[in-house]
C-alpha cells in the first residue's frame, strides 16, 4: 500500500468502487466503452453502472439488446479493432449463452492468428449464491473460463481490489474475465482515490498464520477470515490467502504458505469437484511443497447440485464458516 | 474515366482495366490456390482438412472491390478466396496451410484461421456464425473511432440459422453500424440444403426483419456482386447503416475432403460448372475489350506460376519449434504458467 | 534350511502384530523356548519364545507390522550358510485382514507375503514427517505416530528429534532410578508407584513386606528418574521393562499402584515367566474413566494450598492428608521441570481426562497369581473397573478406602500381599 492510498482512501462499497473504476477509465480513455443489458438509465441490474450514462452518454454506456452471444461477440470484435469495451453480463449464468465468443473467439484469436492480434476485452460476471435467485441466477462458473488458455480470470474480494483489478484489466492486452460476487456489492471497505491498479496474477495474504493455509476466493475470503479469528482464540493460527486471480494462478504465494504451515484448506463457492480447489491441490501435490504437507489437503466447495431456492438449502450447499472451522480443527489436531 | 452507358455492366463502368485485370488474376489465384491445396492434400502434404471455394471466386473478389486496407472483412471456414481477394500473399497462405512458422498464423491456425490484420482481414473462423458479432464489433469501433472504415462480413447460408446471425444483424441495425453482411449462399450447409433448413425463400428476405436493405444477386456474376456490395458499402460508409447481400453461388467440391457428395446429383454439379464464374469473367473482360484472348491465357499462366512458386517456397519453410507451442496464448502474461511437459 | 520365525496369533481377532524388540542380536544363538522377541498388538504386548535352536538372522526391523503366520526372522543351524533373506516379511495390510485360515502346516503360506501391500512396509507418515525424518537421517520406524491410524506427523518427528522448548522441560536420558531395601530374603518384590507420586510413597506398606528384598522403581519423570520424553503408554512400559530387565532377576513379585499398576500388568504380560505374582492396587488400564481434573490439579499445583485439596481427593478419609503430609508432598514437587514433564506425560496417557490405554486383554491373559486391591470410595478411578477381571484374578475390595489403599490401610494391604509373597 503506497502513501497516496493511506492519505486518499475513503470507504466505498464494492459496487461503488467498480463504478469509480469505470468512471476513471471512461474519463481517461475515449476508447473505453461499457456494454451490457440495462446498464444505461436503469443503472445495471445490480446498480453497478449507476448514472454513468448521464455523464458519458448512450454512445459510450451502451444498452445492448438481450443478446448475450451477439453482445459478447460485438465486444470481442470491438476490442480486436481498437476499442476497450467493458462488457457486463447481467448474471454470470447468462454468459453460458455467450460462451462461443468467450471461449472460441476471445480466448483463441491471438493464438490462432499467430500473435498478430490482441483482444483487450474486459467482461464482468455478477456471480454467486445467497440472493434466493435459485439455480439459473446463482452459479459460480469461474472455473469454466479459467479452464481456457488465453483468458485471464480474476475474483476481487474487496472494494479496493474490485477497482484495482478492473483498472488493471483495462490496461491488460488480453481478455480479462472479472467475477464479482453479488453479495459483496454492498460490502464497504477502504478504496484509494484516483487511478491505481491491482496486479493480475498476484494473490494477497489477508492474514498471516503458522498452522494452516486457507486459500480462498471471492466471498469465501471473508468467511475464511471470520473463521481464522475464531481459530485464533483456540490457539490455531490460520493464514488466509485471497487468490484474487485464478488464471494465471499465483503459484508462488500458495506454495510458500503451504511450505510454512504444512496444511492446506482450499475454500471456494464453485462446485467442489474439478474446480479451483482441484487446481490448487494439484499444484501443491505436484510441487516440492508436497514434502511440507503434514496432513491431507482439504477442499471445501459447493455441493454437487444446482443452487436451491430454499434459504436453508441455499446456505447448506456452499461452504460456511463452521465448515472451515471444522476442517481447520481436524487438520491441526491431526485428525484428518 | 469517361461515362459509359448504363447497358454496360457495372464493373466495367466503375473500375479501371488495371483493377479489372487484377480482379481476374485474383480469381485465377483463388482457383489455382484451391487446386494446389487439393493436390497437396492428395499427395499427403496436408495435416488437416480443408474447405475449398472453387466455383465461388466471383463472390469473394467482387465483394472486396471497393474495400481499402482500412476496411475490414471477417471470413468463414471456406475462407481462402476472401483472403486472396483482400490482398493476402499466397505464399504466406500456403505456408500456413502447411503449418509453417512463416505462415500467416505461424502454423498455429491452419486453413480455417488465415488472417492478415495489416490488410484488414480479421480472419477466417472455424465456428459457423462466429465472425458475425465480431464484424459488428469492428463496425462499432469504426463508428466510435471515426475511421470511416466499413466491415464486410462473409458468411454462408448455414450461418443464417445461427442465433449469432440474428443477434448481430439486429444490433448492427439498432446502432446503424457500417457493416455489410455478405451471405454466400452455396445451397448447402454441409449436406443440408437451404430448402430443408431455411424457412424463407431468399436469405436476403431476412434483412427486412432487421430493417436493412437486402438484395440477392447471381454470385457467379462478378459485376452483379460488385454492384450490389459496392452499393451496400457506400450506404454503410455514408452512415446509413448495414445491408445484407446474398450471392447465389455453388461450391464445386464437397463440404470438406471427407464429403462423399451423397446429397446432390452429378447433373446439378455439372450444371453449376457450366456457369463457371471465371469463364464468365473472361468473357466479360474480352467482350468489353479490357483484355484480349491471349491475355486471358497469360493471366491464367501467371496465376499458375505464382501458385507453383508459392507452394515450393512454403514447402521449404521451417516448421515452428515444438518448445514454442504455447507462445502467443497471451500478449503479456504476468506469471509464468509453465510449459507443457 | 533355516527355520522361519513367524508372527504368532495370540488373540482371537488379531490380524497382525508389531515387532517391538528382539532379545537376541543378529547372528547370536538362541535356544528353543528362550524369549526371542516382544510383540505388540492393538490389544497387548507380549513376549514370544524361540521356535527352535539356532542363530538369529534377518529379523524384521523393530516397529514392523507383520501379518500373523508370516515370517519375521529366520534361525540358522550352526555352520549353515547364511544367504539372502529367504522371503519377504509378511507386512500387514493397513486394514485388518480377514482372519486367515489357521496355519497348521509348518511351512507358512508364502504367497501371502507377496500379496501384502509392499508400500505398507513403510509406516504411515505425512510428507512433512517423511522429509524431516529423512533430513535427520532417521528411519521413520523410529518414531511413534500420533496421527490417525498411527500416522507419523511432523510434530512426532520434531519432538523426537529435539524436544520442544515450549513443553517446559528438557527431555533427559538415562536409566530409571532404582532403590532397594536392606534385608529380606527370597524372591524380591518390585514396587511401581502411581502417577505424580514416587518411590517414597511405599514407606507405609514396606513395613509389612520386610521378609523379602524390596526394589522400588521411580517411573520416568517421577522421583529421581530422568525426565524422559514419553510418547505413548507402550513407551512408558518399554522404559520400565528395560529397568526390570537390567535387574537380571530370575523372578519377582510385582506390585503396582494406579498407573504403576497398569505398567505392572503390561510388564507381566510381556515377561510372564519372570513374574511370580502380580498385585494391582487401584490399577489403570481397565476402563476409560479417570478424574482428569485431579490429574491436572496435581500437575499444576505450585504451592501447598493448591496441592492439598487434590491430595485429599486421593483418600477416603481426608484427615489422613495432614498439612505436614501436603507440605512434604509439595517439597518433592518443587522442580517446575518435573511438574511440566508429568503434565506432558498426563497429556499423552490421559488426554482429555481419558485413559488412552486398554489392558483388559492383558488381564485376561496373565497366568501368574494375580489380585486386585481397590477402595470402593476411590474418586480417581472407579473401583468398578475391577469387576472386569476374569475369575482367576482375586479381588479385594474395601468399602471405606479411596484411591490409595496402601497408604490408607497399609496393614490390611500388607497382609494380602504377604499371603502370596
Amino acid at each position: 500500500m503506497n502513501a497516496q492510498t493511506e492519505t486518499n482512501s475513503r470507504e466505498l462499497t464494492y459496487s461503488e468502487a467498480i463504478r469509480e473504476a469505470m468512471d476513471i477509465a471512461l474519463g481517461n480513455d475515449e476508447r473505453v466503452i461499457l456494454m451490457g443489458e440495462d446498464i444505461g438509465v436503469y443503472g445495471g441490474a445490480f446498480g453497478v453502472t449507476g448514472d454513468l450514462v448521464e455523464k458519458y452518454g448512450t454512445d459510450r454506456v451502451m444498452d445492448t439488446p438481450i443478446s448475450e452471444l451477439g453482445g459478447a461477440g460485438v465486444a470481442v470484435g470491438a476490442a480486436l479493432t481498437g476499442l476497450r469495451p467493458i462488457f457486463e453480463f447481467q448474471f454470470s449464468d447468462f454468459a453460458t449463452l455467450g460462451m462461443e465468443q468467450i471461449v472460441n473467439q476471445a480466448a483463441k484469436l491471438r493464438f490462432m492468428l499467430g500473435g498478430a492480434v490482441s483482444v483487450p476485452v474486459v467482461m464482468r460476471f455478477p456471480a454467486g449464491s445467497g440472493t434466493g435467485a435459485a439455480a439459473q441466477h446463482s452459479q459460480s462458473l469461474e472455473a469454466w473460463t479459467a479452464h481456457v488458455p488465453g483468458l485471464k480470470v480474476v475474483q476481487p474480494s474487496t472494494p479496493e481490489d474490485a477497482k484495482g483489478l478492473l483498472l488493471a484489466a483495462l490496461e491488460d492486452p488480453d481478455p480479462v474475465m472479472i467475477y464479482e460476487h453479488k453479495l459483496l456489492y454492498k460490502m464497504k471497505g477502504p478504496v484509494p482515490a484516483g487511478h491505481y491498479t491491482t496486479p493480475i496474477g498476484k494473490a494477497a495474504i489477508r492474514r498471516e498464520g503458522r498452522d494452516v493455509s486457507i486459500v480462498a476466493t471471492a466471498i469465501m475470503v471473508h468467511k475464511a477470515l471470520e473463521a481464522a479469528e475464531t481459530l485464533a482464540r483456540e490457539g490455531i493460527d490460520a493464514e488466509v490467502i485471497d487468490l484474487r486471480t485464478i488464471r494465471p494462478i499465483d503459484r508462488d504465494t500458495v506454495l510458500a504458505s503451504v511450505r510454512k504451515t504444512g496444511r492446506l484448506i482450499c475454500v471456494y463457492e464453485g462446485v467442489k469437484t474439478l474446480g479451483v480447489g482441484a487446481e490448487v491441490s494439484a499444484m501443491v501435490a505436484e510441487s516440492d511443497a508436497f514434502d511440507f504437507l503434514d496432513a491431507p489437503i482439504v477442499r471445501l466447495g459447493g455441493a454437487e447440485c444446482p443452487i436451491p431456492y430454499n434459504p436453508q438449502l441455499e446456505k447448506a450447499v456452499v461452504p460456511q464458516v463452521p465448515d472451515i472451522l471444522d476442517a481447520a480443527r481436524g487438520l491441526t489436531k491431526g485428525r484428518i | 474515366m469517361p461515362e459509359l452507358p448504363d447497358n454496360v455492366p457495372y464493373a466495367i463502368r466503375t473500375y479501371s482495366p488495371e483493377r479489372l485485370r487484377d480482379a481476374f488474376l485474383k480469381m485465377h489465384l483463388i482457383r489455382k490456390f484451391e487446386e494446389g491445396a487439393e493436390n497437396s492434400y492428395t499427395r499427403g502434404l496436408i495435416h488437416g482438412t480443408m474447405h475449398l471455394s472453387i466455383g465461388q471466386e466471383a463472390s469473394a473478389v467482387g465483394a472486396c472491390m471497393s474495400l481499402t486496407d482500412e476496411d475490414k472483412i471477417t471470413s468463414t471456414h471456406r475462407g481462402h478466396g476472401h483472403c486472396v481477394a483482400k490482398g493476402a500473399d499466397v505464399e504466406k497462405m500456403f505456408a500456413e496451410f502447411f503449418g509453417k512458422e512463416t505462415g500467416y498464423c505461424k502454423g498455429r491456425g491452419g486453413s480455417m484461421h488465415i488472417a492478415d490484420p495489416s490488410k484488414g482481414n480479421l480472419g477466417a473462423n472455424g465456428i459457423v456464425g462466429g465472425g458475425l458479432p465480431i464484424a459488428v464489433g469492428a463496425a462499432l469501433s469504426a463508428k466510435r473511432l471515426g475511421t470511416g472504415a466499413v466491415t464486410v462480413c462473409f458468411f454462408g447460408d448455414g450461418a443464417n440459422n445461427e442465433g449469432a446471425f440474428h443477434e448481430a444483424l439486429n444490433m448492427a441495425a439498432v446502432w446503424k453500424l457500417p457493416v455489410v453482411f455478405v451471405c454466400e449462399n452455396n445451397k448447402y450447409g454441409m449436406s443440408t440444403s437451404i430448402e430443408r433448413s431455411t424457412a424463407v425463400k431468399r436469405i436476403s428476405d431476412r434483412a427486412a426483419a432487421y430493417a436493412m436493405p437486402g438484395v440477392t444477386v447471381d454470385g457467379n456474376d462478378f459485376s452483379a456482386v460488385t454492384e450490389a456490395v459496392d452499393q451496400a458499402v457506400a450506404h454503410a460508409r455514408a452512415g446509413e447503416g448495414p445491408g445484407l447481400v446474398e450471392t447465389l453461388t455453388y461450391r464445386w467440391r464437397g463440404h470438406s475432403k471427407s464429403d462423399r457428395n451423397r446429397y446432390r446429383t452429378k447433373e446439378e454439379i455439372a450444371d453449376w460448372q457450366s456457369r463457371d464464374p471465371i469463364v464468365a469473367m473472361a468473357r466479360l473482360l474480352v467482350d468489353h475489350h479490357i483484355v484480349s484472348e491471349d491475355e486471358i491465357a497469360a493471366v491464367e499462366a501467371e496465376a499458375t506460376t505464382i501458385i507453383e512458386n508459392a507452394i515450393a517456397a512454403a514447402s521449404a519453410a521451417p516448421d515452428p519449434k515444438v518448445e514454442e507451442a504455447t507462445r502467443d496464448v497471451y500478449t503479456a502474461l504476468i506469471l509464468d504458467e509453465g510449459t507443457p511437459a | 534350511m533355516p527355520v522361519e520365525v513367524i508372527m504368532p496369533k495370540v488373540d482371537m481377532d488379531m490380524a497382525s502384530g508389531k515387532i517391538m524388540s528382539w532379545h537376541v542380536a543378529v547372528g547370536q544363538p538362541v535356544a528353543k523356548g528362550d524369549p526371542l522377541f516382544d510383540i505388540e498388538t492393538d490389544k497387548a504386548a507380549m513376549e514370544v519364545e524361540s521356535p527352535a535352536d539356532g542363530m538369529l538372522y534377518h529379523p524384521a526391523p523393530e516397529g514392523t507390522e507383520i501379518q500373523i503366520g508370516q515370517p519375521c526372522a529366520w534361525l540358522y543351524a550352526e555352520g549353515e550358510e547364511v544367504g539372502d533373506q529367504p522371503a519377504a516379511f509378511g507386512a500387514a495390510a493397513a486394514e485388518p485382514a480377514p482372519p486367515p485360515e489357521p496355519v497348521a502346516a509348518v511351512e507358512p503360506v508364502r504367497e501371502l507375503a507377496f500379496t501384502a501391500e509392499p508400500a505398507l512396509e513403510k509406516p504411515r507418515a505425512t510428507p512433512r514427517a517423511r522429509r524431516l525424518a529423512s533430513e535427520a537421517g532417521r528411519d521413520l520406524t523410529s518414531f511413534v505416530g500420533t496421527g490417525p491410524r498411527g500416522r507419523v506427523q511432523a510434530d512426532d518427528v520434531l519432538q523426537a528429534l529435539a524436544p520442544a522448548p515450549s513443553a517446559g522441560f528438557t527431555a533427559e536420558t538415562g536409566p530409571l532410578s532404582i532403590t532397594r531395601s536392606k534385608g529380606g530374603e527370597g524372591t524380591p518384590i518390585v514396587l511401581i508407584h502411581g502417577f505424580a507420586s514416587d518411590a517414597t510413597s511405599w514407606a507405609p506398606l514396606e513395613t509389612h513386606l520386610r521378609h523379602r528384598p524390596v526394589i522400588r522403581i521411580d517411573l520416568p519423570s517421577h522421583g529421581k528418574s530422568p525426565k524422559l520424553r514419553i510418547r505413548c503408554f507402550a513407551d512408558l512400559v518399554k522404559e520400565v521393562r528395560a529397568a526390570v530387565d537390567d535387574l537380571h532377576l530370575d523372578a519377582a513379585h510385582l506390585v503396582g499402584h494406579s498407573l504403576g499398576g497398569a505398567v505392572a500388568l503390561a510388564l507381566a504380560d510381556t515377561r510372564p515367566r519372570k513374574i511370580a505374582s502380580l498385585t494391582l492396587i487401584a490399577p489403570g488400564g481397565l476402563g476409560p474413566e479417570i478424574d482428569g481434573a485431579a490429574l491436572t490439579g496435581l500437575c499444576n499445583a505450585t504451592r501447598v494450598e493448591s496441592l492439598a485439596p487434590w491430595l485429599r481427593r486421593l483418600a477416603a478419609d481426608e484427615s489422613l492428608i495432614t498439612d505436614g503430609y501436603a507440605r512434604l508432598a509439595m517439597a518433592s514437587r518443587n522442580d517446575p521441570a518435573l511438574r511440566h514433564a508429568q503434565a506432558a506425560l498426563a497429556d499423552v496417557l490421559f488426554p482429555d481426562g481419558t485413559q488412552a490405554f486398554d489392558l483388559r486383554a492383558a488381564l485376561d491373559r496373565v497366568d501368574m497369581p494375580t489380585r486386585i486391591i481397590w477402595g470402593k470410595r476411590d474418586a480417581i478411578i472407579p473401583w468398578s473397573h475391577a469387576l472386569r477381571a476374569p475369575g482367576k484374578v482375586a479381588l479385594h475390595l474395601f468399602d471405606g478406602l479411596g484411591h490409595m489403599p496402601q497408604i490408607e490401610a497399609p496393614d490390611e494391604v500388607g497382609k494380602i500381599i504377604r499371603s502370596l509373597v
